[in-house]
């Protein structure tokens, strides 16, 4: 079985390895985030509202942080937003497909981007995704879904403190989780359907057990406890259908 | 006249295809979770009890005009407000209230200054979240602490099950039991809230809703006609059909992007950013209708400025 290793917070690690690039969506944003993901992202993307949300964030140096492109319908992003990310030659690219969401649309345009630039990109990040409207939160994980025919690339969303990670079928995938940013939670979520699932590292393991809303989610898991200096161990997990991996993010490094 | 400060919040009446009459007295139970309170929501769905010789009213329909207008006294926060009521009246009373341990929390904070006013009938869970100085102050005013150590389930399923003891210890005539909290926050917390309306839907015969912040949350269950009013006039723009526990068989009736027996699964086809069937300036929306073949989320949103 492929192994997949793969750790989910190093984006936001100001000495982690990824590269990555940005995707931004309507949601307030945190500023230590925003900064540190801006700073090692080879491309930055604003879907629609969320270009609203970095004006204001980066009041007083909005030209430091210029997006590359702004893609949506653009029914959120107001006229003075628009203005100037429009006189600074940012593009902005209308996709007015109803059918899909403007996050999805967004990352269709990115992998297209790091396609055509040939960029050497590791993950996808997201800021925002995960609270506001419920529908808009669900709407999100859709599109970690459809992510996973569109690229490659891993996708991680984060808000506040949760981040969300949607595991492929059939792999053996490996996290890692000391970075000194992870919270104390951990969750596997099968949101679309059943998933045969195996794991090792957690608190509470799956033997080969079938996680299924109705009969068994876990949520409020927690790391394999290790002895106290140690290292914990990775999070190792297989999955016979996607599966959404959740963590919380505790930003006070220990 | 409008009524002014503290608005009204209800739930839309839940029919099924055997109940011929909309049911414009909802008795409520409340469960509060471990999420920050709604002042407006708190005070409406806690309510007071009729016998303070109060009518408490909570708005409903519009209708098509005042033409049997009452003017009722709405027992508010700190002042009485007077709210003209169409033909279609709704009483909302929370005949219990509970919270699920750091909930009492919240409530504490937010109902500062009147906290006698606001003693919750219990306070379950494993306490590991309540802060000793809000459980002292419960405890010193009666209120039941009941501890479930339980680690398989979470608060909120616990919390439910006292409840839904509770009623029947009491032989409580409940429509609906309304939670505050539990779409925010923690995303494993959310989805826990979700996993709770699965399990409810084997502990109790009565309609959950869970309501935080613009959302509200309900869990359709499969192979019955659901026909959902929405016209309380506090229905937001949006509502949306999520197949969170596997691909549902789904009908609809009363939406703009209705479903034809077409199958909605993560992956292939999840109907959010939805919204309500366009009618003639003036008129009711339609009932939304849905059928399903399995449990199916349904998530609308919340607008409490009323139009």
């Amino acid at each position: 079985m492929i192994m997949d290793e793969f750790t989910p917070l190093d984006c936001l690690l100001p000495t982690g390895t990824q590269k990555i690039c940005l995707i931004i969506l309507n949601q307030p944003l945190e500023k230590d985030s925003l900064h540190t993901l801006w700073s090692k992202a080879l491309l930055r993307a604003c879907a629609d509202g969320a270009a609203n949300h970095l004006y204001d964030i980066t009041a007083g140096q909005q030209d430091s942080f210029l997006p590359d492109y702004i893609s949506g319908d653009f029914d959120s992003i107001t006229a003075e937003v628009k203005a100037f990310y429009t006189e600074k030659k940012c593009r902005l690219i209308e996709t007015a497909d109803q059918e899909l969401t403007d996050f999805t649309k967004c990352l269709a345009i990115m992998v297209e981007e790091i396609k055509r630039q040939q960029l050497q990109v590791d993950t996808i990040v997201t800021l925002g995704g995960l609270a506001g409207r419920f529908d808009q939160t669900m709407a999100s994980v859709e599109t970690l879904y459809h992510a996973l025919n569109m690229t490659e690339l891993p996708l991680v969303v984060l808000q506040g403190c949760s981040l969300a990670y949607l595991l492929r079928p059939d792999m053996r995938h490996r996290l890692g989780v000391n970075t000194g940013l992870e919270g104390e939670w951990c969750s596997l979520i099968p949101i679309g359907g059943p998933c045969k699932t195996h794991t090792t590292g957690l608190k509470w393991n799956l033997e080969n057990q079938v996680l299924q809303f109705g009969k068994l989610v876990s949520t409020s898991n927690t790391y394999e406890p290790v002895a106290q200096g140690d290292q914990r161990k990775p999070v190792t997990v297989t999955t016979d259908q996607p599966l959404l991996w959740s963590m919380g993010i505790c930003r006070d490094r220990k």
